[in-house]
């Protein structure tokens, strides 16, 4: 390359290199205040665990539960509309921290498909189980939308096959 | 093996010729859409409620969310089942939660009255199988006194 191509190119190359630097400045910024951001919510918004009840005698070691929820809608993760969200249901664990992703494994279960109600199976024994909503990235609301965290006692079942 | 192929051939056939007919989305078999209260014969004082609706083995989606194996709940009032390969009309008898709602407040004068659910995808069309709840009968008593509601 003759050095008058080169210094052709300069100003291309200037113009580029302040491109990725703005655009680098630009995330570093978002990232560094306002880390994900959380949809809203409605003051009203209300989610319960619709069964079993608080302090239930459950006679068996798989369970139905369902999700309630008033003014709010359900939509499946990867939606973002506003006043909607999918459940999680917390299994014997304390709330996380509620400006990120909801983390995902056997004390967090995603209803990622706009589930409802599900059948979870618990070892006897005395078990919590609270509902917490997320939005389509799986991060809860603000307010958070959540259930009030429940307990209850699954004995094993008698021999007939479960209900 | 044989059998179901001929089915689906015969499927496919009936597809080409109805031309009117709505493309169904499909549903799992064992999806099931249901009203968890008020039961059926339930007496409700004061006809004012929250109805629940109940959905096993699918997912609720807002209107305008295509996604398989969902749909949202649309709550038929004192009337019966619309056509199933057809939009589901929108008027006082045809209630659409669009939003994804799983709950409703529902207000209705004394007298006998039928509920039914029936789920349908992010275009309001029913699914295939159609996913509908039996038709229940509920009975607001002549307001006697000035009661508020029961739930």
């Amino acid at each position: 390359m003759s050095k008058r191509h080169t210094l052709a190119c300069m100003p291309v190359l200037v113009v580029a290199w302040m491109l990725v630097a703005a655009a680098a400045w630009a995330q570093a910024g978002s990232t560094a205040q306002d880390a994900p951001k959380r949809s809203p919510a409605p003051n009203d918004a209300y989610v319960y665990i619709g069964w079993p009840n608080d302090g239930e005698v459950v006679r068996t070691t798989h369970i139905k539960v369902w999700f309630g929820t008033r003014n709010f809608g359900v939509a499946p993760a990867g939606t973002s509309k506003p006043n909607t969200g999918h459940h999680h249901l917390l299994i014997d664990v304390g709330l996380p921290p509620l400006d990120e992703p909801i983390p995902s494994d056997k004390n967090h279960l995603h209803f990622g498909l706009g589930q409802t109600e599900t059948f979870i199976d618990l070892p006897p024994g005395t078990h919590t189980l609270q509902l917490l909503m997320a939005d389509g990235d799986h991060i809860p609301h603000d307010p958070p939308v959540m259930s009030k965290k429940i307990t209850i006692h699954v004995q094993a079942a008698p021999n007939v096959a479960s209900q | 093996m044989q059998t179901s192929g001929l089915l689906t051939a015969c499927l496919a056939g009936l597809a080409m010729m109805g031309p009117a007919l709505a493309d169904n989305k499909p549903m799992p078999d064992n999806a099931r859409v249901y009203i968890i209260w008020p039961a059926d014969g339930q007496v409700i004082a004061g006809g004012k409620f929250w109805i629940r609706m109940g959905l096993s083995n699918a997912g609720i989606a807002p209107a305008g969310i295509e996604k398989q194996y969902t749909g949202h709940h649309h709550l038929l009032v004192d009337t019966d089942l619309p056509p199933l390969d057809d939009v589901i009309p929108n008027d006082k008898n045809h209630l659409h939660f669009g939003l994804g709602q799983t709950e409703a407040r529902i207000e209705l004068p004394p007298g006998r009255h039928t509920l039914q659910l029936l789920l349908a995808d992010d275009g309001h069309v029913p699914h295939k199988p159609p996913l509908y709840s039996t038709k229940i009968t509920i009975v607001v008593p002549p307001s006697t006194s000035r009661e508020g509601s029961t739930q």
